[in-house]
């Protein structure tokens, strides 16, 4: 039987992965797309916790409304990534993070 | 009272977004002066009518989701007005270095409308979205310089880390959700007074939600993006991000916390007074060793960021114990005021500080320190306003960040927190330094060259409205601390 924790569960490990992605990743893509992981991660916390709650039908809906908002906003946000992202890479000829060095400090 | 005329103030935003990216392609490249006039303009006409339209009126809409109080309306207003005089300090620094004007004014003007409704959301996801839309503006904005590659790092610094904590941010709101059933922060407030023990999830939550915002308001540890952010973006955009983006992200957490997490601040407390205390240290020692005018200002706005959050730790008394009362409110609307008047008080120095680099930018094209030698013959009266508005972030009588700082360090000694004002005086006089640096370059220091710097019509206007308002609030704040007072208690008034 699947119960609420086995969804937090798997939230915080989806999570996890992506915070050590962003983290550890050097290519700017790949930090995205770590990012996207952890975005998926709060959808997955937000469908168990609105399928287990005790509340009314609205409240639980408001779950899923969440969701939709998210992934809209994440699709927005990761189109707008690659934009800037695509700009350096012409200026550059890198996406690697570790050559994104021009000011520090 | 129909929902969507209490709306129309950001519909007609909306409206001049979108017909300023249209009157664009019908202009010719030579008259592409008239996007700035038509936007201040028709944001001077919408700023009139929501002061008509709005004043007195409190409502919901849509079930909470967006409220209309005097709050909302005081920072409604104030960022109209910042729009207005971001779009005029922008309008040298855009002709000379940026192409694409509509889309430079119509994002700017979007990015008004997201602050806007930041101010007046009263529920995590509608919180959530015009956050994010503020963001997206400045994403774009920031990197919108194409071809400095510097600018193209910085955009790219900003989006990879906004995104990450936006992410964060949602996490730490899904678990409020899950955990407490509503994203109101109304019902919120009711749930956590009436339970007694708090579950550690809903914690984890909080302080999720806690990294978000401070991200986005750079407090420490969450800063690392700023100083590169601020340095590489278009100055007016950097000018953007240090008001802008900064008072309407502390519009939002004022909100949440007064009429949403006032239960929880007790425990709540003790992580603010940590984050208030490094992001005033950090931000004031790192900007000790600066070479770059505007990252100085970056690690100075974090300072300020600093200054804000000990305010916001001070939201409640240190001595309260058990639940939260009402004998405190006097003294949390006290704090309360204080933020937003140092809110204000900083943005409009910041805004000063900012237009006399972009203009000593247009003639120099350097923007270290060393570059500012000699600028005190060059134009005097740049000078002075730069001069005024140093003094002013650091926290000099006559000049409005004195006054807004001493609002502020007084109510957060009246709730107790006696240690962290004795750190936030150290280090405003750590800030001292620094700031008088820049002035020493300014007036002292002698320049190569002996070229004049002539102030155009535009900002020569400006800079004496800014210096001004600097001086008027500094020695006369009574009128605005009337309109803040109002603002704060049609805050409290929501508990």
């Amino acid at each position: 039987m699947i119960e609420l924790t086995h969804f937090q569960i798997l939230s915080g490990f989806l999570f996890a992965i992506g915070l050590y992605g962003v983290l550890a990743r050097r290519n700017a893509i790949l930090v995205l797309m770590s990012i996207e992981l952890m975005l998926n991660a709060v959808n997955i916390n937000l469908i168990g916790y609105s399928i287990f709650m005790n509340a009314s039908e609205s409240h639980r809906a408001l779950g899923h409304v969440i969701i939709i908002f998210v992934i809209t906003v994440a699709a927005a946000e990761l189109a707008l990534a690659i934009a800037i992202i695509l700009r350096l890479y012409r200026n550059k000829s890198s996406i690697n993070t570790d050559d994104i060095n021009i000011m520090k400090w | 009272m129909n929902n969507l005329t209490l709306l129309l103030p950001e519909i007609f935003v909306v409206i001049l977004g979108f017909s300023i990216l249209t009157i664009d392609f019908f202009i010719p490249k030579n008259k592409k002066w008239i996007l700035p006039c038509f936007a201040i303009l028709s944001l001077t006409g919408i700023l009139i009518f929501t002061l008509v339209f709005l004043s007195g009126k409190t409502d919901e809409l849509y079930g909470g989701i967006l409220r209309i109080d005097g709050y909302s309306l005081f920072f409604k207003s104030a960022f109209l007005i910042l729009g207005g005089i971001l779009i005029v300090s922008s309008v040298e620094y855009v002709n000379k270095n940026l192409s694409n004007q509509g889309e430079y004014y119509s994002i700017l003007i979007f990015t008004v409308l997201a602050m806007m409704l930041m101010s007046s959301s009263g529920e995590l996801l509608m919180a959530y979205i015009s956050l994010e839309a503020l963001s997206f503006g400045l994403y774009v904005l920031v990197a919108f310089d194409r071809y400095n590659i510097k600018s193209n790092e910085a955009g790219t610094k900003y989006i990879i880390l906004g995104a990450l904590s936006s992410a964060i941010l949602l996490f730490g709101i899904s678990q409020i959700y899950g955990l407490l059933g509503t994203t109101q922060f109304n019902e919120m407030a009711d749930i956590l007074g009436n339970t007694s023990s708090i579950n550690p999830g809903l914690l984890i939550g909080f302080l999720f939600l806690i990294a978000g915002l401070g991200f986005k308001v750079a407090a420490v540890p969450f800063h690392m993006w700023a100083p590169d952010v601020y340095e590489g973006a278009p100055t007016p955009i950097t000018a953007h991000l240090a008001v802008g983006s900064k008072a309407a992200t502390f519009a939002l957490i004022l909100r949440f916390f007064i009429s949403g997490l006032m239960p929880l601040m007790i425990d709540l407390q003790i992580i603010l007074i940590i984050m208030a205390a490094l992001t005033m240290t950090l931000g004031n020692l790192m900007a000790l060793v600066q070479s770059n005018i505007k990252r100085l200002l970056a690690y100075s706005s974090i300072g300020h960021a600093g200054y804000l959050l000990l305010g916001l730790s001070a939201l409640v008394s240190i001595n309260q114990s058990g639940n939260f009362n009402l004998a405190f409110i006097s003294n949390t609307n006290f704090v309360v005021s204080g933020i937003i008047l140092h809110t204000i008080a900083y943005g409009i120095s910041n805004l000063a500080a900012f237009l006399c680099i972009s203009i000593i930018y247009k003639k120099t094209g350097h923007e270290n320190i060393e570059d500012l030698a000699g600028i005190g013959k060059k134009s005097p009266f740049l000078s002075m306003v730069f001069a005024a508005s140093v003094f002013s972030l650091a926290g000099l009588p006559i000049f409005a960040g004195f006054i807004s700082k001493f609002y502020l360090f007084t109510g957060a000694s009246m709730q107790g927190l006696i240690w962290l004002v004795a750190i936030a005086i150290f280090t405003s006089l750590i800030s001292l330094y620094y700031y008088l640096r820049i002035l020493k370059y300014i007036y002292i220091e002698k320049s190569k060259d002996s070229q004049q710097i002539n102030l155009s019509v535009i900002s020569f206007g400006l800079l004496s409205v800014l210096f001004i308002a600097m001086i008027f609030i500094g020695i006369y704040p009574a009128p605005l601390m009337d309109a803040i007072h109002h603002a704060t208690d049609a805050l409290s008034m929501l508990n």
